[in-house]
């Protein structure tokens, strides 16, 4: 029973391979780089096998092999990952539980997660082979890990498949995976701003200290308190490593028995009363495409990401400035343009987040103008409120109103500019999105590597046509003010021309490739 | 004519469907029925050959071909984050409607198709029947002179079929065309009054249904067409229960 789990699940990692080319080759990318970071791991943990300070390699091994724990617990929950081995895909099958369980528990050890960590875990071993003792225990440890971190990983993947079965929940831990990286930013800083070199070994005793009692660190610290003489602590920790592998282990039978009679959740349905968008905009073509992009904007997660990430990006790139030093006033320029940049890009592929849907304009006959500008007024008008706000915020920090002008006619420019290249790319090269429903970071790996890459090329496109804009404006700041409103007039001009004839293009490719459209769709 | 790479879907379909009838195209799973139909309704690109419309050529003149097609694709997504009642308001508007007339027509739509108290609901919150109901009245919402349907019948149920049906009948008597595919052999012999059945993406017969079934019913005849029945043999072991 158990080797025929195994078989399919190592069939199950073959079929990967016969697919297109270029979805192999991605593949094969990503087993190799998988296996190259467990290599590099694996060389400094045996490097660390001729480190004298046992306290300290015990301690920092403790604090990231908790991380590594809470990883392969939470990431599924987070991401949402497909899972071929579900539970209930054999529940129709009659297997006792027991064996259900242990089968799929074991051939979830076949895959690049599990064998990278088994490769790190044999590096640990290395470390501790200080003495027969030691090396017995760290091996010990080292297979209790493994089976921690499956277990943890089983039963994260099958919660989420659980609890998240529902849309609406499945679009929420999206979000919250989100939120959850938002708020790693400040724990980043701080981190960045302790005093390592007198602190830092303090730090990290305290909290090794913590996590080595815990299920989450006992393991990775019993061979290191065996390699320190402390063999008393050493085997209590491997106690409780082998209690929570234990336990995991019971959480698992009961989730997979759970799981076998429990099907999809039920959720309770929302009402909305009336139009919405559709009462406030005008009845023709492009107010109710436009209508559409904003409600769209307001109910799918994947839109949702993308907003979020716009006011996150200038946080993680000022952030690093300041703290190498950069005057605070001229970062207070930085914000709005880079939200810009990003509010440009986020339409570059709207036409195939709308996925097959997009048969419903080609079938009606919808003139090409009509679908690319009804898409624009979402990202215009948040960019006026971004654009108006934004940088009356950034002037009035930065200290000189003279360079007003120069700020909106910057910020324009690049707004106007990506929106006229995501009018033309969407339409022409649309790549994979996720399909609606879908975690939003199931990104689809883009088997057409070309127009993936056209894609980035536009979002450098909207920076490289706001050249004049940005030089007018430096001049203006670094040289002599005049030059803040040749920046403004340059910007919208460039910003104008460089929307219309992205429209004007896009509508006319939108015209004549709705089939192709709708082909590349059902392709994805 | 079209085909996929190596694969023809379909090798020279010959239809002529009059104005004013209840088509049925019928085939086994694969034998080029939907990719028959998108490109009726201008949604896939042929290889080669011509499909008029009321003498509208629909790759030529591609928009005035599309104004009087309505059109319900298999397996193709909807706008589902709108409410049904939103989506409805969305076909009437980009079919060119008013603001007044897609109001009444959502409104009898729904009635029709029983899907008023569904209509403040998110599509994707749908069953597979509602979502193929608001499909269907989308599809007719600006009164088109033929009407494109690919699986209609599918996952709804008997008394909205029944509805659906008596719908389509009527539009059928005051001169609009129905062309729909199913694989209900019993839905098409009693609803439409012509069809043809397609396999391998050629048709193997087409003209009234009395035409086509002969003697037979349409069932037997389209399983004769398909080069008979295999019959079931050596499964004995199926009929000894394994406990």
């Amino acid at each position: 029973m158990v080797a025929q789990f195994l078989r399919l699940k190592l069939r199950l990692l073959a079929n990967l391979f016969r697919r297109s080319p270029w979805q192999v080759v991605g593949i094969v990318i990503g087993l190799l780089y998988g296996l190259a970071v467990a290599a590099l791991f694996v060389a400094v943990l045996v490097g660390l096998r001729f480190v004298e300070d046992v306290e300290l390699v015990r301690n920092g091994m403790v604090v990231a092999g908790s991380a590594v724990v809470i990883g392969f617990f939470l990431f599924p929950l987070v991401v949402g990952i497909d899972d071929s081995m579900d539970p209930r895909k054999f529940a129709l099958l009659g297997i006792p539980n027991n064996r259900l369980s242990l089968g799929l528990a074991l051939s979830a050890l076949i895959g690049v997660p599990a064998i990278a960590l088994a490769l790190i875990l044999a590096g640990t071993v290395v470390t501790w082979s200080r003495g027969p003792g030691e090396t017995l225990i760290a091996f010990v440890a080292a297979v209790l890990l493994l089976a921690t971190c499956t277990l943890a990983s089983r039963v994260g993947t099958s919660l989420a498949g659980l609890l998240l079965s529902t849309r609406r929940a499945r679009e929420f831990s999206g979000m919250l995976g989100l939120l959850l990286l938002v708020f790693m930013a400040p724990v980043a800083v701080l981190l960045f701003n302790v005093d390592w070199a007198s602190n830092g070994p303090d730090i990290l005793t305290r909290f090794a200290g913590f996590l080595a009692w815990t299920p989450l660190g006992a393991a990775w610290a019993s061979p290191g308190d065996a390699a320190m003489g402390e063999w008393g602590s050493s085997l209590l920790k491997l106690l409780i490593a082998a209690a929570s592998v234990y336990l995991l282990w019971l959480a698992w039978l009961g989730l997979v028995a759970r799981m076998l009679v429990t099907p999809g959740r039920e959720a309770a349905v929302r009402q909305y009363a009336g139009l919405g968008w559709f009462d406030r905009m005008p009845s023709n073509a492009i107010g109710v495409i436009s209508a559409r992009s904003i409600t769209y904007w307001s109910r799918d997660s994947r839109y949702w990401v993308s907003l979020v990430m716009i006011p996150i990006v200038p946080v993680l790139v000022t952030l690093p400035l300041a703290i190498a030093g950069v005057p605070s006033h001229y970062l207070a320029l930085v914000p709005v343009p880079l939200m810009c940049v990003f509010l440009g890009w986020t339409m570059h592929n709207d036409v195939a987040y709308d996925s097959t849907a997009i048969w419903l304009h080609v079938a009606s006959g919808t003139r090409g103008t009509a679908d690319r500008i009804g898409r624009l007024v979402p990202a215009l008008f948040s960019g006026i409120v971004l654009i108006g706000l934004g940088s009356g915020v950034s002037i009035y920090l930065y200290g000189d109103w003279n360079a007003l002008p120069s700020m909106l006619g910057v910020s324009t420019s690049i707004l106007l500019a990506g929106l006229g290249f995501s009018s033309y790319t969407s339409a022409r090269f649309p790549y994979p999105a996720p399909k609606p429903g879908d975690s939003p970071f199931a990104q689809p790996q883009a088997s057409d590597t070309a127009s993936a890459l056209i894609q980035s090329l536009s979002f450098v496109g909207s920076i490289i046509l706001s050249l004049p804009a940005i030089g007018f404006a430096l001049l203006g700041i670094f040289v002599d003010p005049v030059w803040h409103l040749p920046a403004l007039y340059a910007g919208v001009g460039m910003g104008v021309l460089a929307v219309s004839s992205g429209i004007w293009l896009g509508s006319r490719v939108f015209d004549r490739r709705g089939p192709e459209m709708i082909a590349s769709a059902l392709r994805a | 004519m079209k085909s996929f790479g190596q694969n023809v879907a379909v090798a020279g379909v010959d239809l002529e469907v009059r104005a004013g009838s209840f088509y049925g195209i019928v085939g086994p799973n694969g034998a080029g029925k939907t990719t028959t139909l998108s490109m009726i309704t201008g949604l896939l690109r042929p290889d080669s050959g011509s499909i008029q419309v009321h003498g509208i050529d629909v790759w030529a003149r591609p928009n005035d071909a599309k104004r009087i097609i309505g059109v319900l694709p298999d397996r193709l997504r909807l706008f589902d984050r709108l409410t049904g009642a939103q989506l409805l308001y969305y076909s009437g508007i980009l079919r060119g409607l008013d603001n007044e007339t897609v109001r009444t027509r959502s409104a009898d739509l729904a009635a029709a198709f029983g899907l008023e108290d569904a209509l403040n609901r998110l599509v994707a919150d749908y069953s597979a029947g509602m979502t193929k109901k608001i499909a269907l009245a989308c599809a007719m919402i600006h009164s088109p002179r033929v009407l494109v349907l690919d699986e209609p019948f599918e996952s709804v149920d008997p008394v909205s079929a029944v509805n659906v049906t008596e719908i389509l009948q009527r539009y059928v008597a005051s001169g609009g065309t129905v062309l729909l595919s199913s694989h209900g052999m019993d839905l098409i012999q009693r609803v439409c009054d012509h069809v043809a059945i397609i396999m391998h993406g050629k048709v193997l017969a087409a003209g009234t249904i009395d035409e086509v079934r002969g003697e037979n019913s349409l069932e037997e005849r389209f399983v004769e067409l398909a080069g008979g029945r295999k019959v079931a043999e050596g499964m004995e072991w199926l009929h000894s229960f394994s406990d």
